[in-house]
């Protein structure tokens, strides 16, 4: 497993050090500031930072891109609630201070499968959002053959199916070139 | 007292925050009746996650914030307030400077500099193998980004394929300048004027030239707070108004640098906070504190052009649930005469017309028609 624990204290790096003994292979990297060159050199597995640190807007504007990482937050004590009132609302896996050691590994092992369950769920939402767009394109292309080859709904998806077949091309793919061959037709765009 | 605040409020170290630690220190708070815990932050994405989960009443906030953190269902923000106007600016290294200026020796003199040239820097850094140039900002949804991008994009640069985008926050700015790790920025006061002061890079365009009278910073208030305590929000307003007002006098700037300068607010050079209070940031006048629901309808136009949010939503809607015109009013009104110029409010909430640098046109009743002009912006539902 790979640590990266950013904070102007190196105590707490030490201490999450501790609470991974027996991991293997660990390492625990402590950096003061983040530098984005080592941290994209390091690709920790997982970040700790103080919710006191700066640094959080940066790992913050990452968090939907390919180089965001799985994140732990600690504060102080004198916040109270925040700890608690962040995690039941899911934003972000805030840790109050004071962390045994005996607490280190679960709490990186649940922001490490949330953020892996994050990631995965973007992906789905996006094939979803892809496949309506695929399936809505694929119905224009029906209504289109119907119209032009006085074909019923069946024969139109038959004849798709046959020329994504012919093709070697997706029947969304088929379906697009057809709606824009025949927009060209008509004059569209041109 | 029973030892708790009425209102906990947050700010970031920077110049704008100056109503609030005026309406603190200066006493407008206590004189309103409120008694105000001021936290310093260090980041807006811990303002962001403390409104919104209640550990904070509200705060100095980016305006695009309270929208974001509306739209995505993260909390529920509004903006009563307008904390400021201008102060940020578009400010690139030394080095980038030079490269400009030996690609076209004008390009850096007269009143607007553009990015025109820049695009052709760009293009030959391009051709000669050479990686793209890192440009920051201090969070996404921040008047920063879309100023930045705006500029880039007018001059023929498209921030995302054409340079590298970053966030940095704002007191690390000019120290990730000076190391080279990046080649320009747009951040809020007193950080452009340090780096000039400093000699580590150029100020190109100030947020009062790239468009005048625009928005920054607004007081974002939990929405829950301002329902269950309405006249506390009232007092607040109050005190903040007054604060501004104080702060926007010319006879009280020695003081109000004096206080910014100190660590426990900005800690900056005094000098450096002093350029942007006399020849930039206005806070009450003509007014400036007034939430513009024009500033929210263009800010959401650009989260739309850079694919921040999907373009089906309806702007109208998100910007009349946070920004609240009538909530500034209501307490402006009330401190008439105390604060003479709560009086010209009327005259100030005639309909702005947006004009920015570049002339074009914006016709806030048609924000999804604007967004989707520019030649350079996302495709529809494509993030940056």
């Amino acid at each position: 497993m790979r640590v990266l624990v950013i904070d102007p204290d190196a105590a707490r790096a030490a201490l999450v050090a501790q609470g991974l003994e027996g991991v293997q292979p660990l390492e625990v990297r402590h950096a003061a500031v983040y530098v984005e060159a080592e941290v994209v050199a390091f690709a920790p597995d997982v970040v700790v930072i103080a919710a006191e640190s700066p640094d959080r807007d940066t790992l913050d504007s990452l968090k939907e891109s390919s180089q965001g990482h799985p994140v732990v937050m600690f504060v102080d004590r004198s916040e109270p609630g925040l700890a608690e009132q962040a995690v039941r609302a899911g934003v972000a896996a805030y840790v109050v201070d004071g962390l045994a050691p005996g607490r280190v590994r679960p709490i990186l092992d649940v922001a490490m499968s949330r953020f892996a369950l994050t990631q995965q769920l973007r992906g789905d939402l996006a094939k979803a959002k892809a496949d309506l767009e695929a399936r809505k394109t694929v119905e224009r292309a029906k209504g289109l053959l119907m119209k032009e080859r006085g074909l019923d709904e069946d024969g139109a998806y038959r004849l798709l199916r046959k020329l994504a077949m012919d093709r070697g091309k997706p029947i969304g793919a088929v379906a697009a070139d057809l709606l824009a061959f025949a927009g060209v037709l008509r004059g569209d765009g041109a | 007292m029973s030892g708790f605040s009425d209102l906990r409020l947050g700010f970031i170290p920077l110049t704008d925050c100056a109503p609030l630690a005026v309406a603190k220190v200066m006493g407008f708070f206590a004189e309103e009746g409120l008694e105000v815990a001021l936290s310093r932050e260090a980041s807006w994405a811990t303002v962001r996650d403390k409104v919104s989960l209640g550990a904070l009443d509200g705060a100095h906030m980016l305006a695009p914030m309270a929208l974001a953190v509306t739209e995505a269902g993260e909390g529920e923000i509004i903006a009563p307030l307008a904390l400021n106007q201008n102060g940020s600016a578009v400010t690139v290294s030394n080095a980038l400077a030079d490269a400009m200026r030996a690609a076209d020796p004008a390009s850096l003199e007269g009143p607007l500099v553009t990015a025109e040239t820049l695009a052709g820097v760009v293009a030959a850094r391009r051709a000669r193998g050479e990686p793209p140039l890192t440009f920051a900002v201090v969070f996404p949804a921040s008047m920063h980004n879309y100023l930045l991008r705006y500029w880039l994009a007018q001059g023929g640069v498209d921030p995302d394929q054409d340079v590298r985008l970053v966030v940095i926050p704002p007191p690390r700015m000019v120290e990730q300048m000076r190391a080279g790790a990046v080649d320009g920025f747009c951040v809020g006061a007193p950080w452009n004027a340090v780096a000039e002061a400093e000699g580590v890079g150029r100020t190109l365009i100030t947020a009062s030239r790239f468009w005048p009278s625009g928005p920054d910073k607004v007081l974002g208030m939990a929405a829950r707070f301002a329902d269950a305590r309405p006249d506390d929000l009232k007092a607040c307003l109050q005190a903040v108004m007054r604060a501004a007002a104080w702060a926007d006098a010319p006879e009280n700037h020695e003081t109000l640098v004096e206080l910014l300068a100190r660590p426990e607010w900005v800690g900056a050079a005094p000098d450096a906070i002093a350029r942007a209070l006399t020849a930039e940031i206005v806070f009450h006048r003509q007014g400036a504190g007034l939430p513009r629901v024009e500033h929210g309808l263009w800010l959401v136009s650009q989260m739309i052009r850079w694919g921040q949010v999907a373009p089906d939503i309806d702007p109208e809607a998100l910007v009349r649930r946070v920004y609240r015109p009538d909530l500034y009013r209501a307490a402006a009104l009330s401190l008439d005469p105390r604060l003479e110029s709560a009086r010209s409010l009327d005259e100030a909430a005639q309909p702005l017309e947006a004009r920015l640098f570049d002339r074009r046109p914006f016709d806030p009743s048609a924000p999804l028609a604007y967004a989707s002009a520019f030649e350079i912006r996302r495709p529809q539902g494509s993030p940056a």
